[in-house]
């Protein structure tokens, strides 16, 4: 589908977790309105095809397997992404991983990893990018929830917990930031079709839990990229501390 | 091939501020526009602007408070440009007065204009999008339906309403594919508070917003647009709040 326009041009996106599923696809989309992309995956195969694919959108890519959770490592990641493409002007907090266990089943170690990828390196992959965004008074930080952050699930409550954690930086840093014109939201996505739940719960469940939705279905990655894009651009510059959730109605809540 | 192609979209209260707004910026990206307005010259104005764009548009005079005319706005629009794909129940108007201040007719109209007069303005447009199994429906609430505010109660509860209607009508209509949604202005440099509120008295309202402004129109009309776009068609039953960090809530 053609844009109306090139909203992001010029812009230079960090997209964590962009090898593969919803990552991939907010790539491909902000390229698609004009951003260059920095592609950021531990997958390296995964993260290759990603940037392939922004480079045939014209825009230019820099790409990183930095582990999320070494926060050394992502600040002088951070300086060498920039120094080839420029400051960065959004970054996408997305990078992610699931895991369906009891409460019983969760180890300190699968608890330690599900924190340390999902809050600490959000919290510190902003910390990299909030001194220059301050300096230019400029920024966009879409932090990825989940609607399990907003609900709760009977199952994965350190994902949940972790993905309720995000929207608590979301609302903090909108707060602190604001005053640097840094705008922090959150996009809490519902049932989306990628790889990781198709492996974690199959076909079956995967469309039985769709008949539970009021729109009938899951969505495909690109669908929760309209939001991300849409935080990201200069659209919703009056907009901050606030989280959109693609979710089919499956959770209407809040106001 | 801009997002709104071809689209249809009724826009009450479109003679002005934030509803001609929408109405700009939705014709910028394709859609036809019915505009209507209770203000005539307003309303011709707002169209002249569509017409700019080069889109068609349909213009109707109609009280929001008049259940006849609401629906006879529906019905003259669709028959004019073609079946509506896109509802955006923006027509509204403030009132600051304090609870016991609010007589029975400020009461009713209050209620009429938002409530009633969106509920029959879905009505009216519903079955031919149950028909095509598509459409996109965005109520125009405001902050204060969110968190209420020390001055017009009446204006308060109805823009709450509103938010009720959109979650109800977002599952009630899923099953044909519609997305109701609404989006909740925080302070806008509209007709509305421009008015209302002296230069000092604003200036000092923005600076309790974290970003130390309102807004300008257009920035409400880019949540809108985005609603209405095949971009959100996995979004239903949501509310999207521009306000400058003013309220942070819920999720």
């Amino acid at each position: 589908m053609e844009r109306p326009s090139m909203k992001l041009a010029g812009k230079v996106a960090w997209i964590t977790g962009s090898g593969r599923g919803m990552g991939r696809a907010h790539a491909e989309l902000l390229a698609r309105y004009g951003a260059d992309i920095i592609v950021h995956d531990v997958l390296q195969d995964e993260a290759a095809i990603t940037a392939k694919s922004v480079e045939k959108l014209g825009r230019r890519v820099f790409v990183t397997h930095t582990d999320i959770t070494d926060t050394a490592g992502i600040r002088a990641m951070v300086a060498e992404a920039e120094s080839a493409l420029g400051p960065i002007d959004i970054l996408v907090n997305n990078a992610g991983i699931g895991q369906h266990l009891a409460i019983e089943d969760i180890t300190l170690a699968d608890f330690d990893r599900m924190f340390d990828i999902h809050v600490k390196g959000s919290f510190f992959c902003g910390q990299a990018v909030i001194p220059g965004m301050k300096e230019r008074r400029r920024g966009k930080i879409v932090n990825i929830s989940s609607i399990w952050g907003m609900n709760g699930a009977n199952t994965a409550s350190h994902y949940c917990a972790a993905k309720t954690a995000i929207l608590g930086l979301t609302k903090a840093w909108a707060k602190e930031l604001a005053p640097w014109n840094i705008h922090v939201n959150s996009v809490c996505p519902g049932g989306v079709i990628t790889e990781m739940p198709i492996k974690v719960q199959g076909w079956d469940r995967i469309r039985e839990k769709e008949q539970k939705v009021p729109l009938k279905r899951w969505a495909q990655p690109e669908e929760v990229s309209g939001a991300v894009a849409f935080l990201a651009s200069a659209e919703a510059d009056f907009i901050t501390g606030q989280s959109i959730s693609p979710n089919g109605g499956e959770t209407i809540v809040g106001f | 091939m801009p997002l709104l192609e071809g689209k249809i979209a009724l826009i009450t209260g479109s003679g002005d501020g934030m509803g001609r707004a929408h109405a700009i910026l939705m014709a910028e990206r394709g859609a036809d526009i019915v505009v209507s307005d209770i203000r005539a010259e307003p309303a011709q104005a707002t169209a002249e602007e569509v017409r700019k764009r080069g889109r068609r548009v349909h213009v109707v005079i109609a009280d929001m408070a008049d259940v006849a005319q609401v629906k006879n706005m529906a019905e003259e629009g669709a028959a004019r440009l073609g079946p509506i794909d896109i509802l955006v129940n923006n027509a509204g108007y403030g009132q600051r007065l304090e609870t016991m201040d609010i007589t029975e007719e400020d009461f009713d109209r209050m209620f009429a204009v938002h409530v009633r007069g969106s509920f029959f303005a879905a009505q009216a447009v519903i079955p031919a999008m149950k028909e095509r199994r598509r459409g996109k429906i965005i109520n125009i609430s405001s902050m204060w339906g969110m968190t209420g505010a020390p001055v017009a109660s009446h204006y308060c509860a109805a823009k709450a309403a509103l938010l009720g209607f959109t979650k109800a009508w977002a599952k009630e209509l899923a099953p044909w594919n519609i997305h109701v949604n609404a989006v909740a202005p925080g302070g806008v440099r509209s007709g509305g508070p421009m008015k209302l509120d002296n230069s000092e008295i604003l200036k000092a309202k923005e600076a309790k917003v974290p970003l130390k402004r309102y807004c300008e129109p257009v920035e409400i009309a880019y949540a809108v647009a985005y609603l209405a776009s095949p971009e959100s068609d996995f979004v239903t039953g949501q509310v999207i709040s521009p306000n400058g960090g003013e309220v942070i809530v819920g999720y």
